[in-house]
């Protein structure tokens, strides 16, 4: 629904103006692509995002190198699932760093880009210029959600990436064996962690737009940041508990493990249809909540 | 003030609209769906010539037994049998099954991050499990197969009973302690059905029915819910959420232990050791009372291992009653008498301590 209202003006107050003839304001252009393409220079220049990438990757090399020097200690049944399969298959890799980051690292990324989106502009005082173009708050709160959701793809990208190359470097790669029991070759595995990457991309678009809505309310950065990511954490804890069965399906970090079941023989494709629907459930309310909280603000920052 | 209100609007009608949504989806897939009315003779004789002999499909299973529940934390690689047993009992689970004819089957577990496979190919049956990495190959002796074929295919017409036969049989044999009705038509997996109703004639059980999906075009049954005196959501209940009368793919029946997992080779059990064996020194039997539904199982002192019975989680689970200490679940109490004997049955406390008074 945000796609469709992007080219309705954000502020009646501000004359409607065609798109290709929006006037430049500095310090960035106003106009829809360009606009998009100096959000995502912006984010990709930033060292913070850098770092946060960098930490990511991290993960599954710390665990390919701690799985290489004590192969023995990953077969004792402990440790996340996945973990004895490293020593067979470097590919493991990928998904055990997903199945690790999942819960924590990547809701704590996230977090940081999404809180960031309305806050940070707010806070360094850029907000004001950006919609003194006629481009209006529409097209900016677009924009922003479209910027994190591109982190997401990222992120997770980063995560499945850097496990399958560290994988191939320190351990055997071979036919993969499914959760069915069932091996496929390599190359059909490969495509299969590309699925298990978009399905955790997804899952992340519903906390993003929870982050962007969180992000309007305040300009205070860090806050909006911190409070994106106590609710990833407190949505999983609720997921944990039996008393509140009713409420589980309803929780958007409840289909975040599912990914398991693309590794399975035939694919079950129903949790990746629910996760979809339940994010898609996300955004348009919270996107709807940002909408509403965006254009009736006062921007004096 | 009215502008801002407008731009609120979006905020209000996305999550109305969703909660309609909601709200509505369910009505319409259990929308009242009207079948030609049948007796329940002629449902049973239409399950019994079901023409159905491959389909894949996806069931589920949920379980409200009222026993204590634990909190599933996370995925966790290794359980222990008793918590898995527990669990089994207790938890929901997502199964997909994929038949072809009588020889040819698989039954998939969905765990969370993990799988159990039951695959039967022939007269070759494998088991995986894949948090263990564990495949256990079972052969069947050729005999099972045929019998399969025979019953399955009619392969011998002259000794089978027509369907409508068997159906009155099988009516005779429950009428007695239990009423046989058609209920309302439903709809399960997408499919219309007609629900077949069984309710104990007795009052002292806690069974308060079980019914059966029947699919109306097809006679396969597609659901089956026992319902538990005093409660409202089924106790049990096994049903299709999705299936698909498709032939499913050949490959899926065959199957290769993985390399790197552990294969067992296991021989059958002989075949009049169907029940567990007894262990040395010889426990006696255990000794069944009543019939139909207030059929009470004794256990005598001695069979139940005290190891069992000392155990703090089953004195948090139980209570004490006069006589000795309660399970209860919602479908099944049990009777640890303080001499230690075991009652069990599906009927209330005081017919068990009947039965462990008269014993």
């Amino acid at each position: 629904m945000m796609s469709g209202e992007a080219t309705v003006p954000g502020d009646a107050a501000v004359p409607v103006t065609a798109p290709g003839e929006a006037t430049e304001a500095p310090p960035r252009p106003a106009s829809g692509l360009a606009l998009m393409a100096s959000e995502l220079t912006v984010l990709y220049r930033r060292r913070r995002t850098w770092a946060m990438l960098a930490a990511l990757a991290a993960i599954p090399i710390l665990i390919a190198i701690a799985v290489r020097l004590r192969p023995t200690a990953a077969g004792s049944g402990r440790g996340p699932q996945f973990l004895n399969q490293i020593t067979d298959n470097g590919l493991f890799v990928a998904v055990t760093a997903l199945l690790v980051s999942i819960p924590l690292f990547l809701p704590l990324t996230i977090g940081v880009v999404a809180g960031d989106t309305i806050s940070g502009e707010a806070s360094h005082g850029t907000l004001k210029y950006l919609l003194v173009a006629p481009a209006g708050r529409v097209r900016l709160l677009v924009v922003k959600y479209v910027g994190t959701a591109v982190f997401c793809v990222t992120a997770t990208l980063t995560v499945v990436i850097a496990g399958a190359i560290i994988g191939a470097v320190l351990f055997p790669i071979g036919p993969v064996t499914l959760l069915s029991g069932d091996t496929i070759a390599v190359g059909d595995s490969l495509v299969r962690l590309l699925l298990i990457a978009g399905f955790v991309t997804v899952s992340l678009l519903g906390l993003s737009a929870i982050g962007l809505f969180i992000s309007t309310l305040t300009d205070v950065p860090v806050g909006a940041m911190a409070a994106t990511i106590v609710l990833s954490i407190a949505s999983q804890v609720l997921d944990t508990l039996p008393q509140l069965d009713w409420l589980h399906p309803w929780l958007f970090s409840h289909y975040w493990f599912g990914f398991a079941d693309l590794l399975r023989q035939p694919i079950s494709w129903t949790s990746f249809g629910d996760n979809a629907l339940l994010q898609a459930g996300y955004f348009a309310v919270f996107g709807a909540l940002a909408y509403g909280r965006f254009i009736t603000k006062d921007v004096l920052s | 003030m009215t502008r801002v209100w407008l731009r609120w609007l979006p905020a209000v009608v996305v999550p109305a609209v969703i909660a309609a949504g909601i709200v509505v989806a369910p009505l319409q897939a259990g929308a009242a769906v009207e079948l030609p009315a049948k007796t329940p003779e002629q449902v049973l004789a239409m399950v019994a010539q079901s023409p159905v002999r491959a389909f894949s499909g996806t069931v589920e299973q949920s379980s409200e037994l009222g026993l204590p529940q634990v909190p599933a934390i996370g995925p966790s690689s290794s359980q222990d049998a008793a918590s898995s047993a527990l669990e089994l009992l207790t938890g929901s689970h997502t199964a997909r099954v994929y038949v072809d004819g009588p020889s040819n089957a698989r039954i998939q577990v969905m765990d969370s991050l993990a799988e159990r496979d039951l695959i039967r190919h022939g007269n070759d049956v494998w088991f995986y499990d894949s948090s263990e990495r564990t495949a256990t190959h079972l052969t069947l002796p050729a005999r099972a197969t045929k019998g399969d074929a025979a019953s399955g295919e009619g392969a011998t017409p002259g000794a089978m009973q027509t369907p409508a036969q068997l159906a009155q049989r099988l009516l005779a044999a429950v009428e007695p302690s239990t009423r046989v009705t058609v209920g309302n038509d439903t709809s399960v997996a997408g499919r219309s059905a007609y629900d077949l109703v069984l309710t104990p004639r007795s009052s002292v059980t806690l069974v308060s029915s079980v019914s059966i999906a029947v699919d109306s075009k097809t006679g396969l049954p597609l659901s089956v819910e026992v319902r538990a005196r005093g409660q409202q959501n089924p106790a049990f209940r096994l049903a299709f959420s999705a299936l698909s009368l498709q032939k499913p793919s050949a490959d899926l029946f065959t199957f290769v232990p993985p390399p790197g997992a552990t294969v067992k080779r296991q021989a059958l059990p002989e075949h009049n050791a169907t029940s567990p064996a007894p262990k040395p020194g010889a426990v006696p039997k255990p000794a069944v009372s009543g019939s139909g539904w207030e059929t009470v199982i004794q256990v005598p002192a001695g069979a139940v291992p005290t190891n069992i019975l000392s155990s703090p989680l089953l004195a948090g689970a139980t209570k004490a009653v006069s006589g000795g200490r309660l399970l209860s679940a919602s479908l099944v109490n049990v009777l640890l008498t303080s001499d230690g004997r075991l009652f069990a049955g599906a009927v209330p406390l005081d017919r068990l301590q009947a039965a462990a008074a008269g014993q």
